[in-house]
């Protein structure tokens, strides 16, 4: 990709970002990604907060003998959610570069939807800490959580 | 190294189940080794899986899977009868941007298994293993899955031919 290119995306994809907070609509920006068609993220603004859903579909069962939901599916959709937040909510219009992920796997995650919310737990000047859940059922039982170090 | 049978057995079956199958196949990975603990994975740069879409990078979830796949089938094939093993916990660093359009290679490693706890690293990497793009740790749970599997199909077997019989309190329980 040249670098004229990489300027005009940049531009747009900012244009996007000022857009998207200005209409509360998170989903055009996972529309940008082309990972989160490939899982089949979405997003929308739910009660103050972003509420991240992924609906079941077959390509992203791990183990088809439950059938349970692909671990690393988990981990990309909370991932993804985490970036998602940090653009949507700071005042970030660059994407944002993972640094860390750590993920605690508590439940085996269902062939049904599965819901994420994030919290930034601290902005620094130049890392913010987000952690992430995800729940199927109850918002109390949560089946994975993660925490992430983003740079900014 | 003497012939190991339940790998040679194994192998095929495991093979099959992670590429042809679910997340796997719609990821398109192939594995390179199986061997006990021991797995490689090369995974084609693909399009549709960008999580930059300035820079065209793959997405971080993308690598996500590939490492827990690739820890996951070491966890299973290091005992001695391979099984399921859910993860407990997933730890990721991203030591360097990856760079688009070039495969990605993932090699996993089990480095201590305990009665209860499979303890697995892998890293990830594009041109030099050296200077890897990723690095992960992940830990295993060892199920009896055999055990698990005949409890629960025994049970609902059960329900199926009592169906006034409520289920107690153990029945209920999961593990």
């Amino acid at each position: 990709m040249d670098k004229h290119n990489q300027d005009q995306l940049l531009l747009d994809w900012q244009e996007r970002v000022g857009a998207a907070r200005q209409e509360q609509d998170p989903q055009s920006l996972l529309d940008m990604i082309p990972y989160s068609a490939f899982i089949g993220a979405q997003a929308k603004v739910d009660d103050q907060r972003l509420l991240y859903w992924l609906d079941k579909r077959a390509s992203n069962i791990g183990n088809p003998s439950l059938p349970a939901i692909h671990g690393g599916v988990i981990g990309g959709f909370l991932e993804l959610a985490a970036a998602i937040e940090i653009i949507y909510s700071l005042n970030v219009t660059d994407m944002p570069k993972v640094v860390d992920f750590s993920l605690d796997y508590l439940r085996p995650g269902r062939y049904k939807t599965i819901y994420a919310s994030c919290e930034v737990m601290r902005q620094g000047r130049k890392l913010v800490n987000v952690s992430a859940t995800a729940w199927q059922d109850d918002e109390q039982t949560p089946i994975a959580t993660a925490r992430c170090h983003f740079l900014i | 190294m003497a012939f190991d049978m339940t790998m040679a057995l194994v192998r095929p079956a495991l093979k099959y189940a992670l590429e042809r199958n679910g997340h796997g196949a719609a990821l398109g990975f192939t594995l390179d080794k199986l061997e006990r603990g021991e797995t490689h994975l090369t995974f084609p740069y693909r399009e549709d899986l960008v999580g930059n879409p300035i820079t065209g990078v793959v997405h971080g979830g993308t690598i996500v899977s590939l490492l827990d796949t690739a820890c996951g089938c070491s966890a299973m094939t290091v005992q001695r009868k391979p099984s399921v093993t859910p993860t407990m916990d997933l730890r990721l660093d991203y030591m360097r941007p990856a760079q688009p359009y070039k495969p990605i290679y993932v090699e996993a490693k089990v480095y201590r298994q305990s009665s209860n706890v499979i303890f697995c690293r892998g890293v990830a990497w594009q041109d030099d293993k050296e200077n890897p793009i990723a690095h992960c740790v992940a830990n295993f749970m060892k199920v009896d899955s055999k055990s698990i599997q005949f409890r629960s199909i025994a049970l609902k077997k059960l329900r199926h031919l009592m169906p006034w019989r409520q289920p107690s309190v153990n029945d209920s329980e999961q593990k």
